[in-house]
């Protein structure tokens, strides 16, 4: 049956064009020579990021593989989809293959221990990027991310620039689950209660609601602040999509005009919300130079050179005018 | 004569057409993975030695260098085993990472010694501190560095990456076992997924709270394992019981229990992972007891058998055919239909259960996330197995070459650098391709 073979044949004809695409694992294997000397190139990086469907994330693995190439490394970036099980899978591939170093994000920072302990065994260096593992028994090289409590700080200033003298009630649409959104809270109710302390119209923190860190929840939360609190003056909110969520909530009910929103993160749409004057402003995250950090701990590692075991990057306040001065928008 | 070859060749390729898309597979992954591997261990240790011994003196500095790892030791032994007894008198060696080396050449450096040669095992050899020695170090002057040759061999071939493939698909192949069952009989299973979550939360929430959390025992978790597995398998239960007293279809009773059983794990672990649970635990899903097959994937291969056994040789196995292909018929010729497709959907419980547990296992905790997308995944092997999703048909041994399908795609495209969404594109276009093997054979049988 010719249907039946053309079938398979066009099966491996799909397979043969995809490893056409980019299919850098591979090293032309000409030195057989018969002293061996190291190859070339240095060896490959594997990446395992939380998802790639967060522009976020794209990003970090872009910066590592552009900053990988430049040091004669290879990278293999992969999507874990935020399913621990299949980050594992891909972390053990990534043992198999004896990559030089590995870099992850871990969808499940306890569930991600044993694989990270196999990779400790076969003495292939583990950094994180983002999200941290902060569990006992396990080795990891350096931890890098965002200075997520100073960034929280960055945001209070900016509530309180937002506010002036008035001051009045704000409203934290927060995402308790994640580690990170208790840091930025707690850096900006910090500088919240500090000003408090001093100045002459005190701002109120009232509400701290549930966002899911999306649009959609975002939405309600802040319907049910503005409910709950007519005169509401400020929004800060944990990412971009919560705060986005929140200043849909607040055209709705007419009080854009009325309320300042505070955002994080400096997503495309977050800044380009900044810029029409829909958010206050952003403390911003750097992840192009998380990517970079990476690398450069694992070239700093292989040299024998110290490798601090935690590196923050700083965020960055985004205000309107940066906004009108950013190319990379409309 | 030529007609009935070209039949015979059809038969084939209907009938083993998967074996041979996976044959095919095999051999594509290993063309594309071909990579420069160094060899290990002992022998590599030796072959390094040899090339020292042809080509350096005997008073020559050298320094040998590896990892503070078990798996090196065996390199560093037979490397420096050799040379001292070949009569190299000045040997330095160094085990530890790249800063204990660095910390070395300074005190090589401060000793006034002149290194002639770095020798390495196939990591430390490219370590970048031993790259800019003659900039760094200039006192010791310009050592070559030797590692293990290279020789070519597929990344996807290394016996390492085999069993990582089938310790990947212990859990879906599991579970794939108890769908196939219910696909035959004519039914669906949504809920699996979920159940994986269920089951793993419910055995490790049964270990830290009532086996006595870290320092369980073995017993302890065996039997939290076995009620984790039964309290699943009563949740199959119910999805049948549901299914033949009421005959609401298939699909909406489990896409219920799917969201029920997934919301319970959830309230269970209160949306957290549930981990105090002892290293031990780990013995199923990540160890290896019998001629170094991982216990997982032993597991694995005694249910299918098991199953084969039970569905090729046995009355309840016939029965269950019988259910899927015609029930009516089926019913009328005394085959008690409901309590065969009962049957069905508990032992799809119960397995789902025990791939919950295997899952635990592997990660050392249980989470209400595990499993999600995974009853597609399951149905997806199934299918690509050749069962037919209308009922009646299918092969036990054809649903595991189907889950080895996805599995084997997924590795070897994760060797490859395949980027995560060609990855998911081409496993669609691969479970479309099954069923339009699937539809070609059926057509043959109605023409003939």
């Amino acid at each position: 049956m010719t249907q039946a073979s053309a079938v398979i044949l066009s099966c491996s004809i799909l397979l043969l064009m995809t490893s056409g695409c980019d299919n850098t694992s591979q090293t032309a294997g000409s030195n057989n020579g018969e002293t061996a000397e190291p190859s070339k190139s240095k060896g490959t990086i594997g990446v395992s990021l939380l998802t790639l469907k967060n522009p976020f994330f794209k990003v970090i693995g872009d910066n590592i593989t552009a900053e990988a190439a430049k040091q004669g490394y290879k990278t293999i970036v992969l999507s874990a989809d935020e399913d621990v099980a299949k980050q594992s899978n891909q972390v053990t591939d990534f043992i198999v293959s004896k990559v030089s170093a590995i870099v992850l994000s871990p969808c499940e920072s306890r569930s991600i221990v044993p694989v990270i302990q196999e990779a400790n065994a076969a003495g292939i260096p583990v950094i994180t990027v983002d999200i941290p593992c902060n569990e006992p028994g396990v080795d990891i090289l350096t931890q890098v991310a965002t200075d997520n409590y100073g960034g929280g700080k960055e945001a209070g200033k900016a509530m309180i620039e937002a506010l002036g003298e008035a001051g009045g009630k704000v409203a934290i649409l927060h995402y308790r689950q994640a580690e990170s959104c208790r840091l930025r809270v707690k850096g900006f109710k910090e500088v919240i209660e500090a000003h408090n302390v001093s100045a002459s119209a005190k701002i109120d923190m009232v509400m701290e609601l549930e966002s899911g860190a999306a649009k959609d929840l975002g939405y309600k939360a802040a319907e049910d602040a503005l409910q709950a609190h007519s005169d509401l003056r400020g929004v800060f909110a944990i990412n971009d999509p919560a705060a986005l969520g929140a200043r849909a909530a607040l055209e709705k009910a007419g009080k854009q005009d009325q309320v300042r929103i505070v955002g994080f993160d400096g997503q495309p749409e977050g800044k380009q919300a900044i810029k029409d004057g829909k958010i206050f402003a952003d403390p911003i995250q750097f992840p192009d130079k998380m990517g970079i950090e990476v690398v450069k701990s694992i070239v700093a590692h292989s040299k024998g050179e110290d490798v601090e075991p935690e590196q923050l990057i700083p965020t960055s306040l985004y205000r309107q005018e940066d906004g009108l001065k950013d190319n990379s928008l409309q | 004569m030529p007609k009935s070859k070209k039949q015979h060749l059809t038969h084939l390729l209907t009938e083993y057409g998967m074996i041979l898309v996976l044959i095919l597979l095999g051999i594509f992954f290993s063309l594309v993975t071909l990579t420069e591997q160094r060899p290990s261990g002992k022998k590599a240790g030796l072959q390094i030695a040899s090339i020292v011994k042809k080509r350096f003196d005997k008073d020559a500095h050298i320094l040998i260098t590896s990892r503070n790892l078990p798996i090196d030791q065996n390199f560093y032994d037979a490397l420096s085993g050799s040379l001292t007894s070949a009569g190299f008198k000045h040997l330095h060696s160094v085990q530890g990472t790249p800063r204990d080396a660095r910390a070395k050449l300074v005190e090589l450096e401060n000793q006034k010694i002149k290194l002639q040669v770095i020798l390495g095992n196939q990591t430390t050899v490219d370590w970048l501190v031993f790259e800019d020695i003659k900039l760094d170090f200039p006192q010791l002057g310009s050592p070559t560095r030797i590692g293990p040759s290279p020789y070519n061999w597929p990344n996807f071939l290394k016996k390492d990456n085999l069993l990582n493939i089938t310790n990947q698909i212990a859990v879906i192949a599991i579970i794939a076992i108890g769908m196939t069952v219910v696909i035959i009989c004519g039914g669906i299973d949504l809920s699996v997924g979920s159940l994986i979550a269920f089951s793993a939360v419910l055995c490790c929430l049964f270990i830290q709270n009532i086996a006595g959390g870290l320092d369980a025992n073995a017993g302890g978790m065996i039997l939290a394992c076995i009620a984790a597995i039964i309290i699943t398998g009563l949740v199959g239960s119910f999805t049948g019981s549901m299914i033949t007293a009421f005959s609401i279809p298939p699909f909406i009773v489990t896409l219920g229990v799917m969201m029920m059983a997934s919301g319970t794990a959830y309230l269970m672990s209160g949306g957290e992972s549930v981990y105090r649970v002892p290293d031990s635990f780990v013995w199923l899903g990540r160890e290896a007891s019998l001629f170094g097959i991982p216990n997982a994937v032993f597991l694995m291969m005694l249910l299918y058998s098991l199953a084969h056994i039970m569905m090729s040789r046995t009355q309840l196995g016939r029965y269950i055919y019988a259910v899927g292909g015609n029930t009516e018929a089926a019913r009328l010729s005394g085959v008690p239909v409901k309590w065969i497709q009962l049957f069905a959907y508990t032992l799809s419980g119960l397995l789902a259960g025990l791939g919950g547990v295997v899952m635990a296992s592997q990660l050392k905790s249980g989470a209400p996330t595990y499993g999600q997308m995974y009853e597609l995944y399951v149905i997806a092997a199934v299918v690509v197995g050749g069962t037919s999703l209308s009922g009646g048909e299918g092969k036990i041994f054809g649903t595991l070459i189907g889950a080895f399908i996805i599995a084997v795609i997924q590795n070897g495209m994760n060797l490859m650098n395949i980027e995560s969404y060609t990855q998911k594109v081409i496993l669609g276009m691969v479970i479309l391709i099954a069923v339009l093997l699937d539809k070609l054979k059926q057509k043959k049988f109605q023409t003939s």
